[in-house]
């Protein structure tokens, strides 16, 4: 297998466009729980816990593109190969693939139960499911170009969500938020823990590397990217701690939705209907990426088709909706995916850079040896 | 398969006709299943004959006997040889040939064919006529300001406005055949300086890889060299305004005439252009602002509009304020189905209306416009078929999608709505949702010759924006749209249009 991936001329996309991959892509399901989850351990201090959480993802992303810059053009799979060799990269590179597929499903998932709870009760999860793996094959059947026409579209068309969240200050309470900076620096560093959910998705940057048209501002648009990421989530957690009371905090599931609630336009009220709905388009780039970086995995490590992937990878992911009946299940396997999210976005490419830093430079070492002697 | 039959098929050996005027008649008789319109007319002199073949229907009888046949008569001192007679002749179009396929393909044409026996070639001589219409208001794409004038089924009078209308050097006509049986007349249009190579060279050769024995007119010319032919979107622009071609060549669009069809094709098109109206050009740039978007606005509502409803009366009843839901509560009081069921039915009875109105002549069409709009809708009220409510609604939907500017984009509007009827009946705003999130995966897998069908939205081409989704004022134009590739970028100098600072 090749280190590098060289994409043709047509497929690659401008660099800018990857502040919109990269904020869609953090955007998703998590978002709506996240005020609440972080709340619980960082109190009122959450959105600050939420700031650094979004400052520490902007170091992992310099870290990523760092040791993306040590190649020409490659993506994780190449890099794997080129660091463990053969075997070992691969094996890594599956277990990578098994982490982005269980992404992929539990962004349905989540989004299925959401709309069980706020619109359709009685919808079998499979029908839905269904559904919205059918749109990200669809969608992902029309290559990267599509997937990032998606995600721009989507960030265009969702911008406006911002604005709604601004119609509950004028229920809030900015007493809530004092003192600030109390909380002991555990509790922060959890809080920044409980983040890694929502904020995850900015890995997927190691395989949509290869497609960017010009390389060397990759860096830029990806860490504005993240900047918008997190100024959203600080706003929203923020306005969350200010909205709700303590108590009420910790008894709703998604507060952004139930804050949601209040907003009320002359013919229409209940605004969540139409934002849970509307939460469909959000997560649509997400399951496109998620499912394309995985599928992308069947033609660069078994030389197999893309297409072939991306349809194994459905009917499993579908399968596999039917063993989850219950919401206590769900929220078994979605810890369980933030954990390892926590691990595969966070950790392992701060480890991965820096191994591949040592051997770049070993590599060096070792050349200036044998030209000086 | 089709393809491996047709390389075996050799092309026919080209022959002269024979010289001996008997021979000829059968020899272009058998060739030209033609009937009693196959005309042949004898002149004799010493020992000499001369015989004039042309189609009866096709040539212009007058100009026949006055130019061509009189002159002949009269110089009875004169020998008959080809060279002779092509000197007398009063005929702009005159050739020599004498191979039978040519001789046949002329006279279908209208071509005359003069020969005088024993010669080794003879003349043919062009005096058709054709039937044609005058020129004509715009039917399909009227305007209330603008210039009405309209293409016509002729291409040459159609090349003639196209040539008026823009006096460039550049300005680039090449000849092209469609239809294996038909061969039928097709020009390609394009400035050469500005239109991108690569955007005509994917017409030229769409269309000269056709293999198809006959193609009904520019509109399914266009169907046929579109990229995904199983979408209801539109990939390329067919118009019958003179102006708005002229418009898109000087933006750097590529230009496709046929014989016989009063439509233009013009590419690439992406979505937003078939929003545009020429009118939005010659209005002041604030009102052409005001009118599009009031256009894209009708057009996404008159998809929303129908299954907001059935969403909203299905399953979210919550989404309405109570004042709100009291009437319409009321109004749907004795309806006794359920809400997709009374959509769906309205909404085929108003596709009814409009599809009929289509068919009738026009005076009839405007009393059943009355009858079906007032007279049912109010009945079906009455009768409890439907609601007060939704009847506005889809009169709204059906105005909404009237205001589109082509009639294509229009239908396919309409058509679309239905499947989002249904899912919204069976999903609420899910079902509205997925069909929302189907068609912008859709529309970013389209594309038209090789271009985003999105552009300028995505990918982003923020210059470009003035020209398709908004109208800004003309002085900030001064690049044509980049969506087009065009050569030569400039419109005017941007320098020049600067503003001057205060008591220049």
């Amino acid at each position: 297998m090749k280190v590098n991936l060289h994409p043709k001329e047509s497929l690659l996309f401008n660099a800018f466009q990857l502040i919109f991959i990269i904020h869609s892509v953090q955007v998703g399901v998590g978002v709506v729980g996240l005020p609440k989850i972080v709340f619980l351990e960082a109190k009122h201090d959450a959105w600050i816990a939420v700031f650094f959480a979004g400052v520490l993802t902007s170091v992992i992303l310099w870290f990523i593109i760092m040791m993306l810059r040590q190649y020409d053009s490659a993506d994780l799979y190449g890099i794997h190969v080129d660091v463990f060799g053969k075997w070992l990269g691969n094996l890594l590179s599956f277990g990578y693939m098994i982490y982005l597929t269980a992404c992929f499903f539990v962004i349905f998932m989540n989004y299925t139960e959401i709309v069980q709870v706020w619109i359709f009760p009685n919808l079998p999860t499979w029908q839905l499911a269904f559904i919205l793996i059918l749109l990200a094959v669809y969608a992902v059947h029309g290559g990267i170009r599509v997937i990032v026409g998606v995600s721009f579209l989507s960030v265009m068309g969702t911008l406006w969500i911002i604005l709604v969240l601004f119609v509950p200050l004028r229920y809030a309470d900015f007493t809530h938020i004092f003192p600030i900076m109390n909380v002991d620096i555990k509790h922060m560093l959890k809080g920044i823990q409980r983040t890694s959910l929502s904020i995850m998705g900015f890995e997927l940057i190691m395989f949509v590397y290869p497609f960017v048209k010009e390389k060397h501002r990759t860096l830029l648009y990806v860490q504005i990217g993240n900047l918008f990421t997190t100024f959203t989530y600080t706003l929203v957690t923020f306005i969350s701690i200010v909205f709700f009371a303590e108590d009420g905090l910790r008894k709703v599931i998604w507060p952004v939705i139930s804050m949601l609630k209040i907003v009320r336009l002359p013919n229409l009220e209940r605004f969540e209907f139409i934002a849970v709905s509307f939460w469909m388009l959000v997560i649509l780039p997400n399951l496109c990426l998620y499912l394309w970086a995985s599928s992308k995995g069947f033609s660069r490590i078994i030389k197999r088709t893309q297409k072939m992937g991306i349809w194994i990878i459905a009917i499993v992911a579908f399968g596999a909706s039917f063993f989850i009946k219950a919401r206590y299940q769900m929220n078994i396997v979605t810890d369980l995916i933030a954990k390892a999210g926590f691990y595969a976005a966070f950790c392992y490419p701060v480890v991965l850079s820096i191994i591949v830093y040592l051997k770049k430079w070993l590599l060096r070492r070792k050349k200036s040896h044998v030209k000086s002697t | 398969m089709i393809k491996w039959l047709l390389g075996k098929k050799s092309q026919e050996p080209s022959k002269a006709h024979s010289f001996i005027i008997d021979e000829l008649k059968e020899q272009i008789k058998s060739e030209l299943k033609a009937g009693s319109d196959l005309t042949f007319r004898t002149l004799k002199k010493d020992k000499q004959e001369l015989v004039f073949c042309f189609m009866d229907s096709l040539v212009n009888k007058p100009s026949l006997d006055d130019f061509i046949i009189a002159p002949i008569q009269k110089n009875t001192q004169m020998e008959w040889t080809c060279e002779a007679i092509a000197q007398l002749l009063p005929i702009s179009d005159l050739s020599a040939v004498n191979q039978l396929n040519e001789v046949v393909t002329g006279i279908i044409e209208g071509k005359v064919y003069i020969y005088v026996e024993g010669h080794p070639y003879g003349l043919q001589a062009d005096v058709s006529k054709t039937v044609e219409r005058g020129i004509e208001k715009a039917e399909t794409e009227s305007l209330v300001y603008g210039p009405k004038i309209a293409f016509t089924e002729s291409l040459i009078g159609n090349i003639n406005i196209i040539r008026h209308n823009l006096n460039d050097l550049n300005l680039c006509m090449e000849d092209l055949t469609v239809g294996t049986r038909s061969k039928s007349k097709v020009k390609l249009i394009y400035i050469k300086d500005i239109a991108a190579e690569e955007h005509v060279n994917g017409f030229r050769d769409k269309i000269n890889q056709l293999e198809i024995d006959h193609v009904a007119g520019a509109t399914v010319l266009g169907q046929l060299i579109e990229n995904n032919s199983w979408t209801v979107f539109p990939q390329l622009v067919t118009t019958e305004l003179p102006d708005r071609v002229t418009i898109a060549l000087m933006r750097g669009k590529v230009v496709v005439l046929m014989d016989r069809s009063p439509d233009a094709l013009y590419g690439p098109t992406p979505f937003f252009t078939f929003f545009e109206s020429t009118e939005d050009v010659y209005m002041r740039w604030n009102m052409g602002l005001a009118l599009r978007f009031l256009r894209l606005q009708a057009a996404f509502l008159s998809v929303l509009l129908t299954p907001a409803y059935v969403a909203v009366l299905t399953f979210h009843y919550e989404v309405i304020p109570s004042a709100l839901l009291v009437s319409l509560g009321r109004s749907r009081a004795n309806v006794p189905f359920p809400p997709v069921f009374e959509a769906l039915l309205l909404e085929f009875f108003i596709e009814l209306l409009r599809e009929a109105g289509a068919r009738l002549p026009t005076k009839v069409g405007q009393t059943m416009g009355i009858v079906g709009g007032i007279v049912i809708g109010q009945a079906a009220v009455d009768a409890g078929f439907t609601s007060n409510i939704l009847i506005i609604i889809i009169a709204l939907s059906a105005l909404g999608s009237f205001t589109t500017p082509s009639y294509l984009m229009g239908t396919a509007i309409r058509m679309v709505r239905f499947p989002i009827i249904l899912l919204a009946g069976i999903w609420g705003g899910i079902g509205i949702m997925i069909a929302f999130c189907f068609f912008i995966i859709h529309l970013l897998k389209l594309d038209t010759m090789g271009g985003s069908y999105l552009s300028p939205v995505y990918p982003l081409r923020w210059k470009d924006l003035g020209y398709s989704f908004f109208r800004v004022p003309t002085q900030y134009l001064s690049k044509r749209p980049i969506t087009n590739h065009p050569m030569d970028v400039q419109r005017f100098s941007a320098q020049k249009a600067k503003k001057k600072d205060v008591d220049d």
